[in-house]
Parts: structure tokens; C-alpha cells; sequence
């Protein structure tokens, strides 16, 4: 159990980030984006891309380690380009379809063309699942969890992440833009600031948060070029749980599913079936659904 | 049997503490023609959400001819005969208008799965009696020359009287009409005000939830004033225009 | 269906796209185009159902290879198959045709338990709903080996519909030198989508087909009508997701064999693909659609030997996975009418 729990407080980190980046997106802009498992994976595979060779027939890659000393930097490298291609997405593609009116749910579509698009390309690149250049480590026990130094670290760094993000949001300027959007639903009653720009913010923060828990998730196990997408489902588990559009109760929610999944394990029913300890976290989702769909933290309007 | 449709008690609803429903108790009599003012945000819709369905009240009840209502699918409201337009005019865009009112005409039987699927001749019956009542209905209204095209090419006001068309095909007992002479030009405006009171006439009851002041004096029986919520006056157009209460908290700054 | 110039420009665009099988391949077009040709007719009867969800009520399924691999598994498990890792062998069971039609059903019911919780929500929550229990049906699948045979697969079912394979099946395979089974499987899916073709006409013309349409457009309208919003929703989701039950069957006698890997979200978007390319909301698009979707499919192979020397495997089915991904995006984004869709009905502004 004591295995567990530090294996479930380590995914609920990684999903608890990555719903906050999805609910904070869907809060501002309305879209549900299939693609953030795609950004996920980008923050992974950069990073691997900078600091060590790839295993890859493609584009000389395996020649190719420009950052191969310096782990570090090529995670902050590789975040910084996650938001960087967060952004482009937004200019080149999201914000023309949002000028020409385009439904939410053409934009979900196509932002379902668009994760499908992206995870082959990325499969196209290098298909074989490959770590970081990091040495391996022992378990250590902190408090009443176990776990590796290295994975502490992630833990703990994954913390400080979400409390900068709520400092962000509830003390800068742009973070209350972000928020009165998110609350009034309505880009226009928000003045002062122009809402292209909190959107565009919104993306490349959003992207920033994806690729920093694809780093995570990349640390913990390895890197591969659907790691996003199946831990996408999860994400949405969070984000639903918690109240689609609140930044804390995706945090909440995130947490959550990350230690359900891992606990389930350990149940008696579960024993011999660890495969499907995902399904009981979908289930809870689905279930908070029928009975409670604005989430934990969510307020009631968004029914239909 | 009471003389009331609607009988309201201790009805309550806010939204994040702040209160937009909190009357104690409302009766509207039948056969009347009742408006609600207030400005905005006085809960006027929501209160309308409220009696026909749309939203579930924190606390109260609601009776329909003595019948509990209270949390009631909007379905089953409409059904028992009290039916509601909406402040933004809900027309089917993508279908015709002859569609939209043979819809609304078209009853749950007629509508069933296996009867569409064997094509029973009752139904074919059924609908050439639906498309000749959405006929003199819309010959009523004045958009029978409208009746193939697509709902979403017409104008605002064409869509309030499409809507009010629909909500009257199938005889109803009550009607709430959400502003429907919002965003309509004067000359219809009257017209539609005409088939208001024509409909009263008729003996259905209707409750009106409008901006336009002058029009609502003008045909109404009784006027609701609402307010953050409460009801601050109730009572014939003439007393309430003259309502100290009514001046200070709407009327009066109407008038600045 | 009217010849209109947009179908005339359509069915052309079909024959152009199955000559280029002819043009792009030296040797073995006939059974290259009979093969797309099987893929074409399962996937578009399956589009034709997930039309019937998005077109016709505006319901966002994600979860569609779920409906298909539930009725497949119904129906297989059924009849006499061989499942797990030992081919354990079940020899009695049901008449095939009785099998299909409890797994149509089980398919539709399916769609009714799922829509229960999902259908009362806005459509993106659907959207999630439905992708998530579609893989919720995989991991069971996967974990229940004991009877579904988990990634061993089930095997061996094939039998119970072959045997009624007729003559002329035979024959035509034959002349062409042609896989029989396959043809068998073809032809009943072709049957199969002229049938469900001409039960949906019938259906969309009528009043319940109208009431469909009304709750597509505006549910808050239709509720305040007296109408029954949610049961309307939970028919549609019921009759897609037989139609999809149907072509799950259809897929799995194709290959012969059911796993795990069979009824995955891929999937799903390749049928989206379908039925988008096709046209979302109309009747007839999906079967054009899906020919053109599969043409392109077969010839990724071609395309993915320009880019690498010695594609293997997965290198072509990246390069498939990235076109349509593509494709889905710059139809939704150019022609969301895809090549039959009508442009007055189609749902761009849903909330």
C-alpha cells in the first residue's frame, strides 16, 4: 500500500498539472482540446530530443544530442517550446477559426484531427519507448510513502508548480483577465485588456503546464510518442471531477484520479485484474457525472 | 376548483448569494392578462425558469391548477397546457417554418419511433391535419408566405411571431411570453401586441414578462413589479404607474 | 437521391479515385479494389450509424468502436468459437442470424446505459463520456480473458456464417481469384448499408425524424413544447449504435479473428473521418466517402515508401494515422460539408 501511495501521489502530480493546463484552456477559450495529450508528449520527446541521442532512423536524429550535459536545460528549453508551439497553434490555427465563427464543436473535431496528426508524426520520429539519460535510484521513505529522490523532487517541484499558478491567477493582472473571462463567459466585458492576447496567454501557459507534466510523466516512466494520449483520459477524469473551468478543483480532481487509479490496485476485487484499474477511474468520472455534473468545485450553470 | 392557474409559495432561488427569486406568495387568476416588469436583473426570467421547469428553485413550491409542480421536468409543465416562448427567440434554424410549426403541433403519439417506422396510415392522417392547422395558424400570423424557408433566414420579429405561433398550435391553457417584443420594430410590435390581446380574448391565460412600459400598460390587467428578487407592487396599471415604491426603485429612474 | 450537381461531382470523384487504384498499381488491382472495397462497405455502414448520432441529433460519440466491438463480441460469443491463450473451444450455440440480432441489440443497449448518464449533458461532455467508456469496454475486454480471450483474441467463429455463403459467392471469387470468405462478408455489407439506407430515408422523412432535427436545433425549445427531449436523444443513440453493432459484426468476420486491438479509439476516428469526408447529416455521403477514405488508405503504402526506404509496418501506418488526421482537420476547417453534406443544415454554431 505504502508502494502505492507514492505511486499515486506521483501520477495525481502529473494529472493534477495537466488538468489545471486543460481546465484553464476550456475555461477562456470553450475548447476542449484533444491535443493536450500531444503537448504532453512534445514536452517529453524535446527534452529527450535535447539531452540524448534518439533511437531513430529519422532525420539523422541519432547523431543529435545538443544539450546532452545538461538535463536541466533542456527541460527548461523544451517547456519554453511547448509554449512557444502552444502559441503558434493559437495564432495559426485556433484564432482564424475563432474569427471566422466557427462552432465549439467543429474546433473539438478539429482539435481531434489534430491529436490523431501530431502522435504519428511524433511516431514517425522514433516509435521505440526510450528513458532519459538519468541514472537509476534506489527508493528512499518519506514520511509514509516511498519513493526515489529524483521522483520526490518531481513531487515536490509539481507542487510548487500549482501554487504558482494559483499566485498567477489571483494576483497578476493577466491571471484576473483570465479568471473574469472564465467567470463572465464573455470575452467583451472583460476591459482593459484585449481578449486575443489573454487567449493568446492562455494557450501558452496552458502548453507550458502540458509540457511540464509530460517532463513528469517522461521522468517517472519513459517517454513514448503516445504518452499523452493515454493518460489523456485521465486528465479529463481529473478536470470532470473536480468542476470543469476551476483551476483549483482540476488541481483537486487531478490528485484525486492519480491516487484512485493506483490505490485501486490494491483492492481485493482488483486482484489479477491491475490492467483495468484505469476503468475504475473512468467509471468515477462517468458516475460524478450523473449525479454531480459540475464537478466537486463547479457551480451548476453548466448543465445543459 | 380556485380561480388561480398559478399559485406560488415562499419561492426561493439565488446564485452565489446573491438572491434573484424570493417571493413569498404569488396567485395569478385565470384568465387574465398579467405582466411582469422590473429592471433588469430584478429575476424576471429567472422566475420563468423557475415555474416551467427550466431551473430547480432552493426552496418553495409551485402549483399548476392546484397540481404540484414544484421540480417538475419542463416537459411535463408544457404538457399539463402552460407553455413559454424565450427572451433570445428559440426557432429551429436549420428546418423550415412549416417544419418548426408542424413540430410543435405534432404530438408525442404521432411522433413515436414504430409508427414512423410502419408508416401507419392514422399517421398520414394525422399529419395532413397538423400541416392544415400550421397553415391557418400561420395565415394568422402572417407568415404563411414564409413557410418553406429555412427558420434562420428570418427577421427578428418574424422569429418572436414564429415562436409565438408554435407556442399556440397546440391550445394552450397558459402562455408565459418571455419579452416578445424584444428587438421588433414599432409596427409589428402592434401587431404582435394585437395577438396577444386577441389570445386573451380567447380565455388563455398569459403571463407576460416585457420591457416596453407603454405597451405593458396598455393591454395588461394586472401588473407584477419585481425588484432584486421581491415583488414591490401588484396591482392594476393605473395604481402601479402611481406607486411610490415602483417610481423609486424603477420607474422613476426610467425617467432621469 | 436527385442527381445533383454536387452528386454528379461526387460520384465522379469516386470513380476517379478508384481508377487511381488501377493507375497506381502494376499487378493485383482487382483484389486491392475488392479489399478496400470490403473495408469501405463495413466502415461506411458504421459512419452511416454514427451519422444517424452527430447528422441527425447532434450527438458527439466518440466512443463509436465500443458500439461496434460490443456487438461483435455478443454475437461471436454466441455461436461456436474458440477463445484465450488454450483455443478453448465452445462448439454449441445459436443460429448466426438469431446471434447478430441479439448482438444488434446489446449494441443498442449498450447505447442506452451509456446515454443515460451522458445525454442529459452539453455536447463536449458526451464527447468525453463516450471516448472514456469506449475505453473502459477495452480494458474489460483486455482483462476479461476468460471470456473474451483477452489478447489472445477469439477465433474460429467464421464457420457459422460461411456456411451459408452461396454459390454465386463462390463463383464470382472464383473468376477473379478472389478470397470467398470476403466476398461473403462484402456483399452483406453492401446489403447491409442498402437496407439500413432505405430504413433511415423512411425514418428521417417522418415525424419522428423531424422531432431528431428539433432537438439538433434547440432542446430548450423542444422541451418547452411538451416534448421529451432526453428519450428522443437516448432512440437516436439506440438506433446508431445498432447500426454500428451491425458493422462490428461485419468487421470482425472480415478478419476472422476478433483481440483486443480490434475495436481501439483509432477506430473511431477513422469512421469520423468517414463521415465527415461523406458529408455529416447526409444520407448517401458516407458510402461515397468511405470508398474515397479507403482508396487513400490503400495507397498510404506507395506513399510511405517516398518518404522512407523500406517503410516497415508501423512506419505506413504512421503515415496513414497522420493523413487522416490531417484530412480531419483540414475538412473540419475547408469543407466541414464535406462532399454531400448540406451546407444550410450543417452544425457549425452548436453550443
Amino acid at each position: 500500500m505504502i508502494e502505492q501511495l507514492g505511486n499515486g501521489l506521483l501520477l495525481g502530480i502529473i494529472i493534477a498539472v495537466a488538468s489545471v493546463a486543460l481546465s484553464l484552456l476550456y475555461g477562456v477559450t470553450r475548447i476542449v482540446n484533444f491535443a493536450h495529450g500531444e503537448i504532453i508528449a512534445l514536452g517529453a520527446i524535446a527534452t529527450l530530443f535535447l539531452s540524448s541521442p534518439i533511437d531513430s532512423r529519422v532525420l539523422f536524429l541519432d547523431r543529435f544530442s545538443p544539450l546532452g550535459n545538461n538535463f536541466y536545460l533542456s527541460v527548461l528549453i523544451s517547456v519554453l517550446f511547448c509554449g512557444l508551439f502552444g502559441g503558434i497553434l493559437e495564432f495559426f490555427l485556433f484564432r482564424p477559426l475563432r474569427k471566422a465563427e466557427v462552432g465549439n464543436i467543429a474546433v473539438l473535431v478539429v482539435t481531434i484531427g489534430l491529436s490523431l496528426f501530431l502522435r504519428h508524426i511524433y511516431l514517425l520520429l522514433n516509435a521505440k519507448p526510450q528513458n532519459f539519460p538519468l541514472e537509476l535510484q534506489r527508493r528512499q521513505t518519506y514520511l509514509f510513502f516511498d519513493m526515489t529522490p529524483r521522483n520526490f523532487r518531481v513531487l515536490i517541484l509539481g507542487i510548487i508548480v500549482m501554487v504558482l499558478v494559483g499566485l498567477l491567477l489571483n494576483y497578476t493582472k493577466i491571471g484576473k483577465a483570465m479568471r473574469a473571462v472564465r467567470d463572465s463567459n464573455d470575452l467583451a466585458s472583460v476591459s482593459g485588456i484585449n481578449s486575443d492576447n489573454i487567449i493568446l496567454f492562455t494557450w501558452i501557459s496552458s502548453s507550458m503546464l502540458a509540457g511540464l507534466a509530460g517532463v513528469f510523466q517522461a521522468t517517472i516512466n519513459d517517454v513514448r510518442y503516445n504518452m499523452g494520449f493515454l493518460i489523456l483520459l485521465l486528465i479529463f477524469a481529473g478536470t470532470v471531477l473536480g468542476g470543469i473551468g476551476t483551476s483549483f478543483g482540476a488541481m483537486v480532481g487531478g490528485f484525486i484520479i492519480g491516487i484512485v487509479v493506483n490505490v485501486s490496485v490494491g483492492l481485493p476485487f482488483m486482484e489479477g485484474h491491475t490492467e483495468a484499474k484505469n476503468a475504475i477511474a473512468l467509471a468515477i468520472m462517468i458516475i460524478i457525472l450523473l449525479f454531480r455534473p459540475q464537478g466537486i468545485f463547479g457551480e451548476k450553470e453548466r448543465l445543459s | 376548483m380556485s380561480n388561480n392557474y398559478l399559485e406560488v409559495t415562499n419561492l426561493k432561488k439565488s446564485f452565489g448569494g446573491i438572491k434573484a427569486v424570493d417571493i413569498q406568495s404569488l396567485k395569478l387568476n385565470k384568465d387574465q392578462l398579467t405582466s411582469i416588469i422590473g429592471p433588469n436583473g430584478a429575476g424576471k426570467t429567472t422566475f420563468f425558469d423557475l415555474i416551467s421547469g427550466f431551473q430547480d428553485s432552493d426552496n418553495g413550491k409551485v402549483y399548476l391548477n392546484d397540481k404540484n409542480i414544484t421540480k417538475s421536468q419542463p416537459y411535463l409543465i408544457a404538457r399539463l397546457g402552460m407553455i413559454r416562448t424565450f427572451q433570445l427567440t428559440k426557432v429551429f434554424d436549420r428546418m423550415t417554418v412549416l417544419e418548426n410549426m408542424m413540430f410543435s403541433a405534432s404530438n408525442v403519439n404521432n411522433d413515436s419511433f414504430l409508427k414512423s417506422l410502419i408508416k401507419l396510415p392514422s399517421q398520414k392522417i394525422n399529419e395532413k391535419n397538423i400541416r392544415d392547422k400550421s397553415f391557418e395558424i400561420m395565415k394568422e400570423l402572417n407568415i404563411e408566405h414564409m413557410a418553406d424557408s429555412y427558420a434562420r433566414e428570418l427577421s427578428g420579429g418574424q422569429k418572436k411571431l414564429l415562436e409565438l405561433g408554435r407556442s399556440i398550435i397546440n391550445d394552450p391553457k397558459i402562455l408565459l411570453l418571455d419579452e416578445p417584443l424584444a428587438g421588433v420594430n414599432p409596427k409589428l410590435a402592434e401587431e404582435i401586441l394585437e395577438i396577444i390581446l386577441n389570445l386573451s380574448e380567447k380565455g388563455i391565460s398569459i403571463l407576460m414578462v416585457e420591457h416596453n412600459i407603454e405597451a405593458v400598460m396598455k393591454i395588461s390587467e394586472r401588473v407584477i413589479v419585481l425588484a432584486e428578487g421581491k415583488v414591490i407592487a401588484d396591482n392594476t396599471p393605473e395604481n402601479v404607474r402611481t406607486d411610490e415604491n415602483v417610481i423609486s426603485a424603477y420607474l422613476g429612474s426610467e425617467n432621469e | 437521391m436527385k442527381l445533383t450537381f454536387k452528386s454528379s461531382i461526387t460520384i465522379l470523384l469516386t470513380i476517379f479515385s478508384i481508377s487511381l487504384v488501377f493507375l497506381l498499381n502494376d499487378e493485383g488491382e482487382i483484389p486491392i479494389l475488392f479489399n478496400l472495397l470490403t473495408f469501405a462497405g463495413i466502415y461506411g455502414l458504421a459512419a452511416i450509424g454514427l451519422n444517424v448520432h452527430f447528422g441527425l441529433t447532434g450527438l458527439l460519440n466518440f466512443g463509436h468502436a465500443a458500439f461496434m466491438g460490443l456487438g461483435a463480441y455478443v454475437t461471436i460469443l454466441l455461436i461456436p468459437h474458440a477463445a484465450g491463450r488454450e483455443g478453448e473451444i465452445t462448439v454449441s450455440g445459436l443460429p448466426f442470424f438469431l446471434a447478430l440480432i441479439i448482438g444488434i441489440i446489446s449494441a443498442a443497449l449498450f447505447g442506452l446505459l451509456l446515454g443515460l448518464p451522458a445525454i442529459r449533458l452539453r455536447g463536449d461532455y458526451l464527447a468525453i463520456v463516450t471516448i472514456a467508456a469506449a475505453e473502459i469496454f477495452r480494458l474489460l475486454v483486455r482483462d476479461l480473458e476468460s471470456i473474451t480471450g483477452g489478447v489472445y483474441g477469439i477465433i474460429n467463429f467464421s464457420d457459422a456464417l460461411q456456411q451459408s455463403r452461396p454459390v454465386f459467392i463462390n463463383n464470382f471469387a472464383s473468376t477473379y481469384d478472389l478470397n470467398p470468405s470476403q466476398m461473403w462478408v462484402a456483399f452483406l455489407s453492401w446489403v447491409s448499408i442498402f437496407l439500413v439506407l432505405l430504413l433511415l430515408k423512411r425514418l428521417t422523412n417522418s415525424p419522428w425524424g423531424r422531432a431528431l432535427r428539433a432537438v439538433r436545433e434547440d432542446e430548450d425549445a423542444v422541451r418547452a413544447l411538451g416534448k421529451n427531449a432526453v428519450w428522443l436523444k437516448l432512440q437516436s443513440f439506440m438506433l446508431g449504435a445498432g447500426i454500428a453493432g451491425l458493422s462490428g459484426v461485419l468487421l470482425a468476420f472480415n478478419y476472422g479473428t476478433v483481440q483486443v486491438s480490434t475495436f481501439i479509439p483509432i477506430l473511431t476516428f477513422y469512421v469520423w473521418a468517414i463521415m465527415i469526408l461523406g458529408g455529416v447529416g447526409s444520407l448517401t455521403g458516407p458510402i461515397f466517402g468511405s470508398v474515397m477514405f479507403w482508396v487513400i488508405i490503400s495507397e498510404t503504402n506507395g506513399i510511405a515508401q517516398l518518404i522512407f526506404e523500406n517503410a516497415n509496418g508501423q512506419q505506413i501506418a504512421g503515415v496513414r494515422f497522420v493523413l487522416v488526421g490531417l484530412l480531419i482537420m483540414v475538412l473540419m476547417i475547408f469543407r466541414p460539408s464535406g462532399l454531400m453534406g448540406k451546407k444550410e443544415e450543417l452544425l457549425l454554431d452548436v453550443k
